[in-house]
């Protein structure tokens, strides 16, 4: 049993949402982390607002960007047409998330992102992606890149009474891309993950690319590979990449998984693989 | 009645109940408590283990992870709805096949096994094991677990409704 008091309120509305949360409420959502940490009493809310009913859960495409409801959970990416043709990365993604399909079908992408610890899979894919969050609180709603939303491990800009409502993104359709992940065992939490994006011109030049790490530091780590666009990939190419990524990191992150110096180790070749998985995909 | 008391109404294994549940109870310990059900059984409280599996709404979840009165007026089904009328065809094949000694973990396994089946009636083996990962069994080391299920799948009657003769 949980055991401190709360009032429980499940607003029908996204400014019922907004009109409940304060200093003391906190947001329910798969409830896959807070539950357990209200167990263990490391959160004490007065008020738990559920998310559940205020009709967050839709996908659909607009002008070609895909838009996820915050409560979509990783069974919901999974399912849906529209994110294997628009961000087929997220499949990828979401086919990796472990705890099993109750799980799955329970944890939120919005959950994951504004839980912000650093080993989870959402928060660097969506950077990777290029999501921008929809974000609603008081003040009314605005639209904040996720890259920008991370201010540390388990720390986001979201203000006390500001609720995600959804992500958007543009279609990643006409790239290919790599997903990787670095784990103790099969169903233990990442060390550390990679995710891609390559996009080739008619020439078949790097038109696009981007790479970006978890897990390897506190926020989700974008790597420069403006070095690598205008040239066909090759070993070269790759090399360069990887070598960007071991210079962008500076503050490896460390917890009970591992040390910061085994995650700056691992850097290279987890980025060498997400990348050679999306070089293998462009010749398709 | 106690601030904390409130009534709790869910559909469980097909019949709708009330019960007075505390508002800080989680959705496994109300149906154990509350409501008798002891199919679900609790492990780690963190999601981990799979001993807490029921079915909510359709869907597989871990009830360890549910605030019991978030989920008034929901239909769950429990380890106890698959025996009506005699064991499944796949819970005979656990037998068979030995696959489980204290089974504290059968709710996660069986749920587990029977989503899986639902989705593709052949699975093989490591469409199995990733189906079952999400599970902790402490007994049987998963092989014969594996092998239970597999076994039902191949013998071309995978269907959940299916009753053991
Ligand atoms: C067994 C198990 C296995 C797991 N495996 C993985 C894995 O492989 N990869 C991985 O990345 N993660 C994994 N996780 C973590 C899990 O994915 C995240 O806990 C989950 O995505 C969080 O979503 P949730 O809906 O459950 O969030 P909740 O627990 O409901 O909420 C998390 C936090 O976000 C806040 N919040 C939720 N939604 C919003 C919103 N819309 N706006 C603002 N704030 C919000 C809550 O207040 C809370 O602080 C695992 C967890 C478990 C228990
Ligand atoms: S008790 Fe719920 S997953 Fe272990
Ligand atoms: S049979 Fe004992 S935990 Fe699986």
């Amino acid at each position: 049993m949980i055991p401190t008091r709360f009032e429980y309120l499940a607003p029908r509305s996204v400014a019922g949402l907004v009109a409940a949360l304060d200093e003391e409420s906190r947001l329910l959502a798969g409830g896959t982390w807070v539950v357990p940490e209200m167990g263990r009493a490391e959160s004490r809310p007065r008020r738990v607002v559920d998310l559940r009913r205020a009709g967050l859960a839709r996908i659909s495409v607009e002008r070609s960007r895909l838009c996820l409801g915050a409560m979509c959970t990783y069974s919901d990416l999974l399912a849906s047409e529209d994110v294997a043709r628009y961000a087929p990365l997220l499949r990828t993604m979401a086919t990796g998330v472990t705890g099993g399909a109750a799980l799955r079908n329970q944890a939120t992408i919005g959950g994951s992102v504004a839980a912000a610890r650093p080993q989870s899979d959402v928060p660097a894919a969506f950077v990777a992606l290029r999501a921008v969050a929809v974000v609603s609180g008081p003040a009314g709603t605005h639209r904040v890149p996720v890259a920008e939303l991370f201010l540390g491990a388990g720390r986001t800009t979201l203000a006390a009474d500001e609720v995600i409502t959804g992500f958007e993104m543009p279609s990643s359709r006409t790239s290919t891309h790599g997903y990787v992940k670095l784990k103790r065992g099969g169903s233990s939490w990442p060390i550390a993950t990679a995710a891609t994006l390559l996009r080739l011109d008619d020439a078949g030049r790097c038109e696009d690319a981007c790479l970006v790490l978890g897990g390897v530091e506190e926020v989700p780590l974008t790597v420069d590979l403006t070095a690598i666009l205008g040239r066909p990939p090759g070993d070269e190419e790759l090399d360069a990449a990887v070598t960007q990524a071991t210079a962008a990191l500076s503050a490896p992150w460390t917890d009970v998984l591992a040390p910061g110096d085994y995650r700056a180790t691992v850097t290279a070749p987890v980025a060498r693989r997400a990348l050679t998985m999306a070089w293998a995909n462009t010749g398709e | 009645m106690d601030d904390d008391l409130t009534v709790l109404e869910l559909t469980v294994n097909g019949n709708r109940r009330t019960a007075t549940v505390d508002r800080r109870e989680l959705l496994v310990e109300a149906l154990r408590t509350r409501f008798g059900i002891t199919g679900p059984k609790i492990g780690c409280l963190t999601g981990d283990c799979g001993a807490c599996t029921v079915r909510l709404d359709g869907l597989i979840t871990k009830s360890c992870l549910h605030i019991a009165v978030a989920e008034d007026r929901a239909e769950i089904e429990t380890l106890e709805s698959m025996s009506v009328g005699g064991l499944t065809g796949l819970q005979e094949s656990f037998w068979d096949n030995n696959a489980f000694q204290c089974g504290y973990c059968l709710s996660g396994m069986l749920f587990s096994a029977a989503e899986l089946l639902e989705r593709d009636p052949k699975p093989n083996e490591d469409e199995i094991r990733q189906a079952i990962s999400g599970n902790l069994c402490r007994c049987t080391g998963y092989d014969a677990i594996v092998t239970a299920i597999k076994r039902y799948a191949d013998r071309g009657s995978a269907t959940v409704e299916d009753v053991a003769q």
